[in-house]
């Protein structure tokens, strides 16, 4: 069953008076539990895919339903809320609040949730030991590693038991035993807790971790699984 | 309050720029307390008489023109005036021409019925009844000299031709006026040459219906119209505004210096504010991915800013408190400031000022860095 249905998705950026379109009629479907890789040179649409997934950015035309619900036309109060409940986000360079430890990292997403303290507290506790930091859950990020705060930054990803993860580059700015350690995490998650996962990636070694990989060129799937053979006839 | 740790932490995220915000805010609101409360002490000044039912009969001509004793009786027998005392400013210092404060000669024996609102022991006044040279002084003037009662005292003249030479008799409690000194008309009316004899310059009258206070005036200002001596009938409360008003606009200027100075603030916290929204425009972007609406960014924001303007506020009006507290106000000022403090209501003015400072100056800031797309705030690094 496809979690993710994107129908004849177009994206078009304004730049001052010029019209700069990068996806162009894009059509695919991501099937629950999966690890879709996306690749392809800069300016291919890949991050801009991703964003249309996860529902931070709105399509200039076409349909993107998610679990059974279209949210390409959602408000931006709706997208938040939704995005609270539905999508974990994994970033190139972490992105962790420097101003708050591990533990307070981890638990920013449910504050927007109704749990009691108690609660909170037990499942970041529980993202935590998953990431395996569950002994560094009071360090400040500046006192962890790269690859550590990356950790951190999944642990706050996945703490809400979103319905999909997406990581934008999340190997990008970590060294080959970090970025190891970081596909290590993302393929576990995945095997083991069923997450789907869609994932942004320069690095083949990255997408090799992936069940399935698509590649965008120019605003159009080339390659890869779930029939893109028609957008990339388009 | 699961968001306090947020707010909190984000207000001492970059501690140098929160000190400098911080002292910034505490030297403004400390000047503006400061004034806000002599604003207030003026108004408390204007306002002593209020409630009084007291009326004040001058020459219409002027303050300095002096009226003939022979009123007292017609005074008195105006219907609704329940009594009369006589009352002239004498103008004159302790020692020094620095030591200066109102120093005024009454009927002592009218004070407990005009003047029922000054409190004093019934020994001390009736020492002071039973003594021609006998004085009373206000609770802050024997503070400010150290007199004790029973010290005799000389003050210096500057308008009439005669040193008072007084003996403390008593001490006077007022809720406003704590520092005069009242001693006997009949001392002050044998000291003075035969021409000045027997003239006051001021008559006051207790009424027994404050409702009838306009009328009163009217009808003893229309009987004195055509005499040699034409009068002017005010309330205490206007009389007291007209000395204020002596002072010249020092209400416009103090208000206007408390203005300027607030405005002055928004814009440099602004400034600050813009700085530190500016730099936060990413995770701004991720708190925004991860669910948090624009509103509740916006709100978070602001109260960060509120708070931190809040905190510098309260650091210089209970800064001014307290050294209104420690520090002789009224010995430093020379007596200009008698009983100052940084009043209540004043206080709370200026804390809820420096909210709407952080509010005013982090309005903006904020508003931009929320309404940026998650996108584009992403977009600055990633």
């Amino acid at each position: 069953m496809a979690l993710v249905e994107i129908q004849n998705v177009h994206k078009v950026y304004k730049r001052d008076s010029f019209e700069v379109p990068v996806l162009n009629g894009i059509s695919l479907s991501v099937p629950q539990g999966d690890f879709l890789a996306l690749m392809g040179p800069s300016g291919s649409g890949k991050t801009t895919l991703l964003n249309l997934i996860a529902g931070i950015d709105h399509p200039t035309s076409g349909k993107i339903v998610v679990d059974g619900k279209e949210i390409s036309n959602f408000s931006e109060t709706a997208l938040a809320g939704w995005r609270a409940r539905h999508i974990g986000f994994i970033f190139q360079m972490y992105n962790l609040l420097p101003v708050l430890n591990a533990f307070e990292n981890v638990e920013l997403p449910l504050l927007l949730t109704k749990l009691s303290k108690k609660e909170r507290r037990e499942h970041v506790e529980s993202a935590l030991r998953i990431v395996d930091l569950a002994d560094r859950m009071r360090h400040y990020p500046r006192q962890l590693s790269g690859g550590q705060e990356q950790r951190v930054a999944i642990a706050r990803a996945i703490v809400t038991d979103p319905t999909i993860l997406v990581a934008d580059e999340p190997t990008g700015d970590l060294d080959a035993k970090n970025a190891a350690d970081t596909l290590e995490l993302l393929r576990r998650l995945n095997e083991e807790f069923q997450k789907t996962i869609v994932m942004v990636t320069h690095d083949p070694k990255a997408a090799d971790s992936a069940r399935h990989t698509l590649h965008l060129e120019k605003g159009v799937v080339i390659e890869g699984a779930y029939g893109i053979a028609e957008s990339a006839r388009a | 309050m699961k968001y306090f740790k947020l707010v909190w932490r984000n207000i001492f995220r970059s501690p140098l720029r929160a000190f400098m915000t911080l002292v910034l805010m505490a030297v403004i609101f400390f000047f503006v307390a400061t004034l806000l409360s002599i604003l207030e002490l003026f108004d408390r000044f204007e306002d002593q008489g209020q409630g009084a039912n007291r009326l004040v009969v001058q020459s219409a001509i002027s303050l300095a023109n002096p009226l003939p004793y022979s009123y007292e009786q017609k005074l008195r027998a105006v219907p609704g005036v329940e009594d009369v005392a006589k009352m002239q400013w004498i103008g004159a210092y302790y020692k020094e021409k620095k030591n200066f404060f109102a120093v005024f000669a009454i009927d002592h024996d009218r004070m407990q019925t005009v003047f029922d609102d000054y409190k004093i022991d019934a020994k001390e006044f009736e020492a002071f009844k039973n003594d021609r040279q006998g004085a009373i002084v206000g609770s802050d003037l024997i503070d400010r000299f150290h007199w004790k009662i029973g010290d005799r005292i000389t003050l210096t003249r500057q308008i009439f031709p005669y040193d008072p030479e007084l003996t403390i008799r008593g001490v006077y409690h007022h809720s406003i006026n704590t520092a005069s000194l009242y001693y006997h008309m009949d001392y002050h009316n044998e000291s003075i040459p035969s021409m000045m004899k027997d003239h006051v310059n001021t008559f006051w009258l207790k009424v027994k219906d404050t409702s009838k206070m306009a009328a009163i005036s009217q009808e003893i200002d229309a009987s004195m119209k055509n005499s040699e001596f034409p009068t002017e009938t005010v309330t205490e409360k206007q009389f007291q505004a007209t000395f204020m008003a002596m002072m010249g606009n020092i209400k416009l200027l103090f208000g206007g210096i408390c203005a300027c100075a607030v405005v002055m603030v928004i814009l440099l916290a602004a400034i600050t504010m813009s700085m530190s929204a500016r730099e936060r425009v990413t995770e701004i972007g991720v708190l925004k991915a991860i669910g948090f609406t624009q509103g509740k960014l916006m709100a978070l924001m602001l109260t960060e800013f509120s708070l931190l303007t809040l905190i510098g506020g309260a650091l210089g009006v209970f800064g001014a408190k307290l050294i209104c507290t420690i520090l002789p106000i009224a010995k430093i000022t020379q007596g200009f400031l008698v009983g100052f403090t940084i009043f209540p209501a004043t206080m709370a003015i200026a804390l809820s000022a420096s909210v709407v400072v952080g509010l005013i100056a982090g309005g903006w800031p904020a508003s931009a860095a929320t309404r940026m797309s998650v996108v584009n705030a992403l977009r600055r690094v990633v």
